[in-house]
């Protein structure tokens, strides 16, 4: 267990801010990057940095999906459907670990990140949206646009890819410490017809659920450092509300430029990892 | 479906608060746990850091019971099926890897 001195409280603490305005921003935990700058930056145990991560996905979920309640932003019934897939994924992640070695998890995903990423930039300019008077379907939404400044509406396309890829979220989710929103944002994104704010907003408030049987885990195993977790905890308040803030007017092109970096440096730390 | 008053919009209420109370008052205990620890290192400060954590850990949970309740006050049974799968499934992953690691 790391020993707790002021000066490791204050970098976990910054870490925390970062991953709050991620989550606001871009609807990821932070916890792809919380866990290896952790375990291998700052030398943690694996463990203790997964339960560091996992809890403050768990907050960064809470209080950015706290904050927007109301907006219409989250799309919850999708998020209910998606959460299903998630649940079942984490519940077979131990079996995930017996068959593939964690060096070829990372590099298939720094392939599948790399191939994200480039569909990312090449739809840059194409939006989801659709006129409000549309007919959502079941699982699409209704959302008021700050960019546009009108109410646009979006359909679901492609949902048993959506479950696969949350599946394949929550599998990894207790292997890596993460909560996933880096596979749930571009895949509803690109493929399945939902708006960046919306896909960010509805991962957001999936992750939560997918960090939490991890989280409890670890927790009852005494791997969780209840200091560092609570000073990462309130660092995510300060980033998430800071994110909120001054992030709900920024250009959907700027997020999507912002996510498909964020994707092509995960893929960098997935190879460097799996050598 | 209409959009003013829609059950959706309930939901979303009902959620954002469970996720406010959940949110604050695990904050304040952890912020006050955090003070106490650098302070003077009390046991009391674990306790307080203990159970902000706890009330961390449970408000997902709760958010997908209150999910499960309203649902069925919907007559939703589709969703309030799905949401019962989420909430069983999250219970038992927890349940199985206590006991799978206390055999470790």
């Amino acid at each position: 267990m790391p020993v707790v001195t002021p000066s490791l409280a204050l970098i976990v603490f910054l870490a925390g801010t970062v991953a709050g305005g991620l989550g606001a921003l871009l609807g990821l935990g932070g916890g792809i990057f919380l866990v290896p700058f952790l375990n291998l930056g700052m030398r943690f145990p694996f463990q203790a940095a997964a339960a560091i991560s996992l809890t403050t996905v768990i907050a960064t979920s809470s209080s950015v999906s706290a904050g927007r309640a109301g907006k219409q932003l989250i799309n919850i019934r999708l998020g209910m459907l998606l959460e299903v897939a998630t649940a079942a994924g984490s519940l077979l992640g131990a079996a995930t670990a017996m068959f593939l070695a964690p060096a070829t998890v990372q590099r298939l995903f720094g392939v599948a990140t790399i191939a994200v990423a480039i569909v990312m930039l090449t739809r840059l300019q194409r939006r989801n949206v659709l006129d409000p008077s549309t007919d959502p379907g079941v699982l699409g939404g209704r959302f008021f646009d700050d960019e546009s400044g009108r109410d646009v509406a979006y359909r679901v396309k492609r949902v048993p890819f959506a479950l696969g890829a949350s599946f394949v979220a929550g599998n990894l989710s207790s292997l890596l410490g993460i909560g996933g929103g880096f596979i749930k944002v571009p895949v509803l994104n690109a493929w399945c017809g939902v708006p960046m704010r919306a896909a960010a907003a509805t991962s957001a408030f999936m992750i939560g659920v997918t960090a939490t049987a991890g989280a409890v885990i670890y927790y009852g195993q005494g791997q969780l450092e209840p200091a560092l977790a609570a000073v990462a905890v309130l660092g995510v308040q300060i980033g998430s509300w800071g994110g909120m803030r001054f992030g709900g007017k920024a250009s959907v092109k700027w997020l999507k430029l912002m996510m498909a970096a964020v994707l092509l440096i995960i893929s960098g730390l997935m190879f460097a990892r799996a050598r | 479906m209409t959009t003013t008053t829609s059950p959706g919009a309930k939901l979303e209420r009902i959620i954002g608060t469970v996720l406010r109370v959940g949110v604050g008052a695990s904050t304040v205990l952890l912020a006050a746990g955090i003070a106490l620890f650098f302070w003077s290192g009390a046991p009391l400060a674990a306790t307080l850091l203990n159970a902000g954590i706890v009330i961390l850990l449970a408000t997902p949970v709760a958010r997908v019971v209150v999910s499960v309740v309203q649902y069925v006050n919907e007559r939703d049974w589709t969703f309030t099926a799905l949401t019962a799968i989420v909430l069983v499934e999250l219970l038992v992953s927890v349940v199985a890897a206590l006991v799978f690691h206390r055999r470790l």
